[in-house]
């Protein structure tokens, strides 16, 4: 058993999966805690958090001693010696606790996106890692959901022909939960983006380094192309649909439906007709975490990458950055890999992270008397 | 509507001014009559009076399948036009000549003109017609038909009555040459966002090809003035052949494999954290289906008596024809958003179409199989 | 819930005893670990401590697969039941002797029994073994299988809790056997509509075949307890295999392509004169996918624990089987209601799958190669 250890113990860290009640882009246990107790790789050994509500409330979910909480997350990596660690803390300090976490001689991390802020504290975060051969998951977890990942394996083993396009309806902030959806184009697509255009919400937007909306246009090394949409989508919320030569798989709804279309005879003179055919499910669907903590133990065990790497953290943040420099340059197409590594984006969660959001949201709510 | 009947002409006899309708076994796409010849013989307001094309077998073939006299086909259609003055004039000949051709007939003094697409090759000749017919108060549909289909019009009607909220987004999958079948595309782009495009970006499918003015694959991405954003795969398609989504905060329609399914998503209560869903309900079909043919000759009869432009008129013609070049400038710029309209009138896409337009298809298929 | 293990045996150690599950590459229907010895050996809750099957091979072939010593493989049961003292029990022979090992391992002292389908062959086994099952605070659970899959399940928590309106039809494609497979999908019909059936009438395949004992095809039709009506098609269903249809005032869910798909339907506004129009909604996934044959014996653990009937009890099995009788009564009579339940309890049919069961069809199989 891996001893586990969580830094940042406010929603992510700890009780968001108490608010999921229907599945499809998630299967439970989800989250960094629920998943460390449920796993028979690791125990749950210790938090830290700067907040002490955050502590408590931490130590009564997930039955700790209040002895293994701790106010400096420092302390924590010294006294507990963890195995494996969660990051989850606001992204603003992620890039600073990764290398602590790494120079204190942990085995693994399990980071939350966007993996940083900058494209130089991502640099220096998978330097040091690969001299100390600590594994970095990032917590994409779609590239832990049963459809999608069966979707990524009917594009590698052919069953799509040739991929030709990735679309993603994704309404979001580019980095935030960007760094989801472009590195879920990424993972279905199997390839490195080379160049992108993008157009941001405004000006204004992009001309600063705040969190922001756009859409961009990404051509990858291996012929593939994609388009973005994380502009408002209205009555498309989160959708990808990945398009080969032969078949088509759609993940609708945030994941809650998937539909895998292929080729069968007729059509206006016998091309053919994109017929709607039951998905393939796979024979197991394992909670997310579960299959992230499995995915670091092999990663450990072996020295593999994990499915989501710090590499592909990077690569995410770069593309939504090229895709701001695009509407910077006045709507021209940005070659990668991104020359300026002190270009960052401020992801959206940072906004008032002074106070975590669950503390408050405690204090707004009015006292009963 | 006026109570008389309409004289028609067709110039170019090939396979859209005659015998398309013939191959089409399915609607969706199609709803017969469509292409122009038996569109005039069925519709109660025109009658099929005359034919031109330079080549003599094409003459035979259409005069025999519409039972027209032989003299009523001529090789050259300054001619015809002298000789029957017909009311409406197909144009379907190779793009090439639609341009000259439209002008003459304009000058011989034509009511409406039904042209197929791609409107023009150069935005300078789509300039010279349009400006000609605005002077002579004739009436130019182009021929990119679903603006006459009745999934279309339905998601167009959706959209002006607000039923799919303030749209977003429009995406087309559609494999083709950026003026042959991408004026279709664009069009119906341009169509079911009720908008004009503002700027555009674009990459081709090589950076030869887009240095020439050959007719061309690409991809592009479009802003429109409603605030609309648009992305257009013309590149190949693969499982996805002939797209369209049209997606707003309230509905959606997607129109599926060529028009043969027409798809309308609406909000229903649910979802986690009670956000709702998407759900997948019945198209709203309208009670009766027009024939897409006779569906353009009403509204040309209609923009004859009111001046009123056609649903696709020659602005669109010359809209379609700008975006796809502009398209690829932005290719030829080094990729950079290239802002619409464009200053130099030269420009010009050679539609695929023209390559081997000496001898008509028809023929050569003809020839191909009796060497 | 108990924390020991429990020691559990599988009687019949032939495909689904032991190896169905190898064969098994897609999900939908089958949710991995699903058949006996591959589910014991998987859960948490049970050891698998023993085989029994009078066919050495069938023996040999087990022992290496799972893992077992030689002594731990029976030829006869009763000796293994004798030896090995196991709690649970399954039962994975040939219907024709199902019964009467039942009985047997019931006296021996089993706490639980997971039978295979069909449950017996004649109402008055169904009878003797229920009687005694109850007498002796044995838990059974039938292996009607979509009682433990999850899209099912779900259905089944809509109808339960009102999502789909009052329920009005419960329609069936399934081509089968009415007692071999037919048990499948009467039993499926019965779990989703939530209710008892009446009556029913019945047309079989021929005259000849509703004349005799063998089993058989037939369609019929069903009046539950709860208004609700049912069809069958139990004769050849062409382009639709394996569907159950579940229709109700408010919504409905239809399981296509022997479950490989699930839609789900409920009102939006329009239609003809605003009658409204029934929209595809996604299907609610719930947040774990629990494996099949994991949910069985949890179920039976539950059982044992409290008492209660499992999910798919030995009631459960009776009733598929006196539903199909009944079906080939109501043809036997020129086509006449039956109600049930029926006095005549030496009524049996014949499953297919007894039929040359003198050799296991494995052997069989190896034979012939």
């Amino acid at each position: 058993m891996y001893r586990a250890a969580v830094i940042g113990l406010g929603r992510m860290g700890s009780t968001f999966d108490d608010e999921i009640s229907s599945g499809g882009a998630i299967f439970l246990p989800y989250c960094h805690a629920p998943s460390y107790a449920a796993s028979p790789y690791t125990e749950l050994v210790a938090g830290a958090d700067l907040h002490a509500e955050q502590g408590a409330i931490f130590a009564d979910r997930w039955g700790l001693d209040q002895e293994h909480i701790y106010g400096d997350y420092r302390e924590m990596l010294a006294a507990e010696r963890p195995d494996i660690v969660s990051i989850c803390t606001t992204a603003r300090h992620r890039a600073a606790i990764i290398q602590d976490a790494i120079q204190a001689g942990v085995k693994a991390i399990w980071a939350e996106k966007p993996l940083t802020l900058s494209l130089a504290e991502a640099d220096a975060i998978i330097e040091l890692s690969a001299r100390n051969s600590v594994a970095i998951a990032v917590n994409c977890s779609r590239r832990h959901s049963p459809f999608l990942t069966e979707a990524r394996r009917m594009a590698q083993s052919g069953e799509l022909g040739d991929i030709l396009q990735i679309t993603a309806y994704t309404e979001c902030y580019i980095s935030h939960n960007g760094s989801h959806a472009i590195d879920t184009m990424r993972y279905l697509v199997d390839g490195d983006v080379e160049w992108v255009f993008g157009e941001m919400e405004s000006d204004e937007e992009a001309a600063g380094e705040e969190d922001l909306m756009g859409n961009g246009y990404l051509a990858f090394d291996n012929g593939v192309r994609g388009y973005i949409r994380a502009m408002p989508t209205g009555i498309a919320p989160w959708e990808f649909d990945l398009i080969g030569t032969e078949g088509r798989v759609r993940s609708l709804s945030n994941g809650a439906e998937t539909q895998y279309y292929r080729w069968v005879p007729g059509g206006l003179r016998d091309e053919g007709l994109p017929a709607r055919a039951p998905f393939p499910l796979p024979l197991s669907i394992q909670g997310t975490g579960l299959s992230v903590i499995a995915d670091l133990v092999n990663a450990i065990e072996t020295g593999s990458d994990p499915r989501c790497s710090a590499e592909d953290g990077r690569k995410a943040l770069e593309i939504a950055i090229a895709m701001r420099e695009s509407h910077r340059q006045g709507g021209r197409r940005v070659d990668l890999p991104v020359a300026d590594r002190s270009l960052r984006i401020l992801s959206v969660e940072i906004g008032g992270d002074a106070v975590p959001a669950r503390v408050r949201r405690l204090q707004q709510e009015p006292v009963v008397a | 509507m006026s109570e008389s009947t309409y004289r028609a002409a067709v110039i170019g006899l090939g396979r859209m001014g005659s015998t398309f309708d013939d191959e089409i076994r399915q609607g969706g796409q199609f709803f017969m009559p469509y292409c122009h010849a038996p569109t005039y013989a069925a519709s109660p307001h025109t009658e099929l009076v005359a034919g031109a094309d330079p080549h003599v077998e094409q003459g035979a073939i259409f005069a025999e399948r519409w039972g027209l006299e032989n003299r009523q086909i001529y090789a050259d259609y300054r001619e015809m036009l002298e000789a029957e003055r017909p009311d409406f004039v197909s144009m379907c000949t190779t793009a090439r000549h639609r341009a000259a051709i439209m002008i003459d007939a304009i000058n011989a003094g034509v009511k409406a003109i039904w042209a197929e697409k791609p409107f023009t090759l150069s935005l300078a000749e789509a300039d010279e017609v349009i400006e000609l017919a605005a002077k002579k108060g004739v009436a130019i549909a182009v021929n990119c038909s679903r603006r006459y289909n009745v999934f279309f019009t339905e998601a167009r009607r959706m959209v002006e009555e607000g039923e799919l909220g303030e749209l977003l987004q429009i995406t087309a999958y559609t494999q083709c040459n950026l003026s042959s079948n991408g004026s279709h595309a664009i069009d119906t782009m341009r169509y079911l966002v009720g908008g004009d495009v503002e700027w555009v970006f674009g990459e081709m499918e090589s950076d030869e090809k887009a240095a020439g003015d050959e007719d061309l694959m690409g991809n592009g991405y479009m802003v429109f003035n409603n605030g609309v954003r648009g992305f257009l795969r013309g590149t190949p398609t693969g499982a996805a052949p002939w797209e369209f989504d049209l997606i707003g905060t309230e509905g959606r329609v997607r129109s599926l494999a060529q028009g043969m399914e027409t798809q309308y998503y609406c909000w229903v209560p649910g979802g986690p954290r009670g956000r709702n869903l998407p759900a997948r309900a019945p198209f709203p079909l309208p009670t009766s289906i027009p024939a897409m043919g006779p569906a353009v000759i009403e509204d040309l009869i209609q923009c004859i008596d009111s001046g009123a432009p056609p649903r696709c008129s020659d602005e669109d013609g010359r809209k379609a024809l700008e975006i796809a070049i502009a398209m690829r400038e932005s290719h030829r710029l080094g990729g950079c958003r290239v802002e619409l309209p464009l200053a130099d009138r030269s420009l010009r896409l050679l539609s695929s179409e023209i390559a081997q337009d000496a001898v008509p298809a028809r023929i050569r298929r003809l020839k191909g199989r009796w060497p | 819930m108990s924390e020991s293990k429990f020691r559990a045996a599988v009687i019949g150690l032939g495909r689904m005893g032991s190896t169905f599950d190898d064969e098994i590459e897609q999900g939908g229907q089958f949710f991995m670990p699903y058949c006996h010895a591959p589910t014991y050996t998987a859960s948490p809750r049970t050891d698998l401590i023993a085989g029994a099957d009078p066919h050495a091979e069938q023996g040999e072939i087990f022992a290496d697969r799972w893992g077992l010593e030689r002594g731990q493989i029976y030829a006869d049961y009763r000796e293994m039941l004798e030896a090995e003292r196991p709690d649970f029990v399954s039962i994975c022979t040939t219907a024709r002797l199902r019964a009467q090992i039942m009985i047997d391992a019931i006296n021996a002292g089993v706490k639980a029994i997971w039978a295979e389908k069909p449950f017996t062959l004649s109402l008055a086994e169904a009878d003797e073994v229920i009687e005694l099952g109850n007498r002796k605070d044995v838990a059974i659970a039938v292996n009607c299988s979509r009682r433990y899959n999850v899209f099912f399940n779900e259905a089944r928590r809509m109808v339960d809790e009102g999502e789909l309106g009052e329920i009005l039809q419960i329609t069936a494609y399934a081509q089968c056997n009415l007692s071999h497979n037919g048990s499948h999908s009467i039993d499926a019909m019965r779990y989703l509509a939530a209710g008892d059936v009446e009556w029913v009438f019945g047309e079989m395949e021929s005259d000849e075949k509703a004349a005799g004992d063998e089993d058989l095809m037939g369609n019929g039709y069903m009046a539950f307890d709860n208004g609700a009506r049912g069809f069958l098609r139990g004769t050849p269903t062409g382009a639709a295999p394996w569907e159950f249809d579940l229709i109700g005032t408010e919504g409905r869910v239809r399981s296509l392509a022997q479950g490989m798909e699930a839609q789900y339907y409920r009102w939006v506004p329009g239609g003809l004169r605003d009658q409204g129009l029934p929209a595809r909604a996604p299907f609610p996934l719930p947040t774990q996918i629990p494996s099949s044959g994991l949910s069985v014996i949890e179920d039976l653990v539950d059982c044992i624990e409290t008492g209660r009937q499992p999910r798919c009890s030995g009631e459960d099995g009776r009733k598929a089987l006196e539903i199909a009788i009944a079906l080939r009564e109501s043809h036997r009579r020129g086509g006449r209601r039956v109600d049930l339940p029926l006095a005549d309890r030496s009524l049996r049919i014949l499953s297919v799958e007894i039929r040359e069961d003198a050799v296991p069809a494995r052997v069989r199989r190896m034979q012939r190669n």
